[in-house]
């Protein structure tokens, strides 16, 4: 099968001049699960934001399903993006507004404008909304405010949005860098869930390597804009690491993976194990 | 103190080295400040020989004998239209009005006057400054000048009030609006882009969520200081029952202004009470 995404010598330099992707090539096949690890600055987020052209790359192509992202016209972008779901550091919810309307702007791209704004959603993309709001467990939330959920909880809003695309490819750029250890795995579960069950190809940055070795099929070491290493998280040896992060690196461990007895008894939701 | 430091061969911090008492400079500027006052009160020459206690009294308990004959028409002559009452309706329509004519200038003028949208190139970084540097002009020229240059236009009456409100408001929503616009959240911005929505979506579904509460909390709250403005302005000839206020005083109608002051200080508080709450609900 070709990859669903390949992206070829790919080079983005920031108008400042930060040359932040290097000549990057790699091809990510259907079903993986991607982990991109680096320093911070290496260029993770510049990367996951060519794939969906939120960052105009300087030069090199990217194939998403065989369609040149880099030379498509914006309606072209726009149908390639909504088959590609992202979620965010910081969640990216329109914090004001109800977890369902943030979760329901996920189907926008399927839908006119004149739709949007008369804020008619068919009743598909509302019964697909309650669904998805169900899977990440809180569909009970549906009518809060968004910015009233925890981190944990918003970034589960973050997913059930992306999933209202119904995409073949979820970009992840650090999604539980704003989260506690605990909360990390629960969102992290749902990302797997997703992966092996829907089998959507992920793409996901993480700051720690224990994460990246727990939850990818495949980790891309990214360092100061190329690849420093890609292949199967077990061979990254105490060697690799230093190369990745440099030499005064030490690894840590980042929390139980299922936390027993449990530490955030306050918040139930957040122990909700998407496996079961 | 000090010696702490000198003993350390440390720099003696400025708190120290200086004494209150002998230092020059604050010496020289309480001087400064004491001259000022001496001139002031050589110059403005106040005088309050007229206002001796009996007097003072005599007069302000004046105010409080209202005079509800304006409440109704007094001859043939007048109307309801003539009427108190009807003046403070008017009044508060004044002050409305003026909102109004701003909201509609400044609601697209703000969005060229915030950062965030307009920086991206030279032309539009121009607009930018322009815009704002226009908001802050008008922002700074008090609203009874205003309606006194206006009065060579239109003459005296409404619409030299109300144009007069609008000019000096249109400045200050100008820029809170345009600073709720640049105090926008980029991230669901970028999320809802992400989906594959159209521009105007994004705006729709990312942009205006994120304005609208600032936004109607500010028309109201310049809605209240115009309607609290807009009884002044006939002081100086711009319509409203300030007119009447001033006449009535220069007649030494006492009864009658005793009244109308008690019916804007009403009318003031509660528009003020109102605003408060509805902003408390929007935050
Ligand atoms: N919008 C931007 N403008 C200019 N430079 C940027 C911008 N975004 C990122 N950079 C620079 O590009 C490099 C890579 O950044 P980024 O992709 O955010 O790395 P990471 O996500 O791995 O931390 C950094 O040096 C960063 O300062
Ligand atoms: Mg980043």
């Amino acid at each position: 099968m070709p990859p669903i995404v390949s992206i070829n010598d790919l080079v983005k330099t920031y108008p400042g001049g930060t040359r932040a992707l290097d000549g990057i090539s790699l091809d990510i096949q259907r079903g993986e699960f991607v982990v991109l690890i680096g320093l911070s600055g290496s260029g993770k987020s510049t990367l996951l934001r060519c794939i969906n052209r939120l960052v105009d790359p300087t030069s090199g192509t990217i194939l998403f399903d065989g369609i040149d992202v880099t030379t498509a016209d914006r309606a072209a972008i726009r149908r390639v993006r909504r088959r590609i779901g992202m979620i965010f550091q910081q969640f990216n919810l329109v914090r004001r507004t109800s977890v369902f309307s943030n979760v329901l702007s996920g189907r926008l791209g399927y839908r006119s404008t004149w739709r949007t704004i008369a804020s008619r959603p068919t009743s598909s993309d509302v019964a697909a909304a309650f669904e998805n709001l169900g899977r990440v467990g809180i569909a009970d939330r549906a009518f809060s405010r968004a910015d009233a959920l925890s981190g944990g909880q918003q970034q589960r809003v973050g997913i059930a949005r992306a999933l209202m695309q119904k995409p073949e490819v979820m970009l992840a750029d650090e999604p539980v860098a704003s989260l506690d250890p605990a909360t990390s795995h629960s969102v992290m579960k749902y990302l797997e869930e997703i992966n092996k069950k829907d089998h959507i190809t992920v793409v996901c940055s993480l700051h720690f390597l224990s994460l990246a070795r727990r939850y990818g099929t495949r980790v891309v070491a990214l360092k100061a804009g190329q690849v420093a290493f890609d292949g199967k998280p077990a061979e990254i040896d105490e060697r690799r690491f230093k190369e990745i992060y440099g030499e005064d690196a030490e690894e840590v461990e980042i929390g139980p993976d299922r936390p027993q007895p449990q530490p955030l008894a306050a918040d139930g939701a957040e122990q909700v194990d998407p496996s079961r | 103190m000090a010696e702490y430091f000198t003993a350390r061969g440390l720099p003696v911090p400025l708190e120290l080295r200086r004494n209150p008492l002998t230092d020059w400079r604050r010496l020289t500027v309480i001087a400064l400040v004491l001259l000022v006052l001496y001139i002031g009160l050589k110059i403005t020459n106040i005088d309050t020989g007229r206002a001796n206690p009996e007097y003072v009294i005599n007069r302000i308990a004046l105010l409080f004998k209202w005079d509800f004959s304006i409440m109704t028409p007094r001859d043939e002559f007048e109307t309801y239209m003539d009427t108190a009452w009807w003046k403070m309706i008017e009044t508060i329509f004044l002050g409305i009005m003026a909102t109004a004519f701003s909201f509609v200038v400044a609601l697209p003028l703000s969005f060229l006057g915030a950062r965030n949208i307009m920086t991206g190139n030279p032309i539009t970084a121009a607009i930018y400054a322009v815009v704002r540097v226009t908001f802050t002009i008008l922002r700074s020229i008090d609203v009874l000048i205003v309606v006194i240059v206006l009065l060579a236009i239109f003459g005296p009456g409404n619409a030299a009030g109300v144009f007069g409100l609008a000019f000096h408001n249109i400045g200050v929503m100008g820029k809170l609006y345009s600073e709720a616009i640049e105090g926008i959240d980029a991230g669901p911005l970028e999320a809802i882009t992400a989906t594959g929505a159209n521009r105007l979506q994004v705006v729709w579904a990312a942009v205006l969520p994120q304005i609208t509460n600032p936004f109607i909390s500010f028309t109201i709250y310049r809605l209240d200081a115009n309607v609290r403005l807009a009884p002044v302005l006939g002081l100086v000839g711009g319509g409203g029952i300030g007119l009447d206020l001033f006449q009535s005083i220069n007649l030494s109608q006492y009864g009658a202004a005793g009244l109308i002051i008690f019916m804007i200080v009403v009318t003031v508080a509660t528009m003020d009470f109102v605003s408060a709450q509805i902003r408390k609900r929007l935050v």
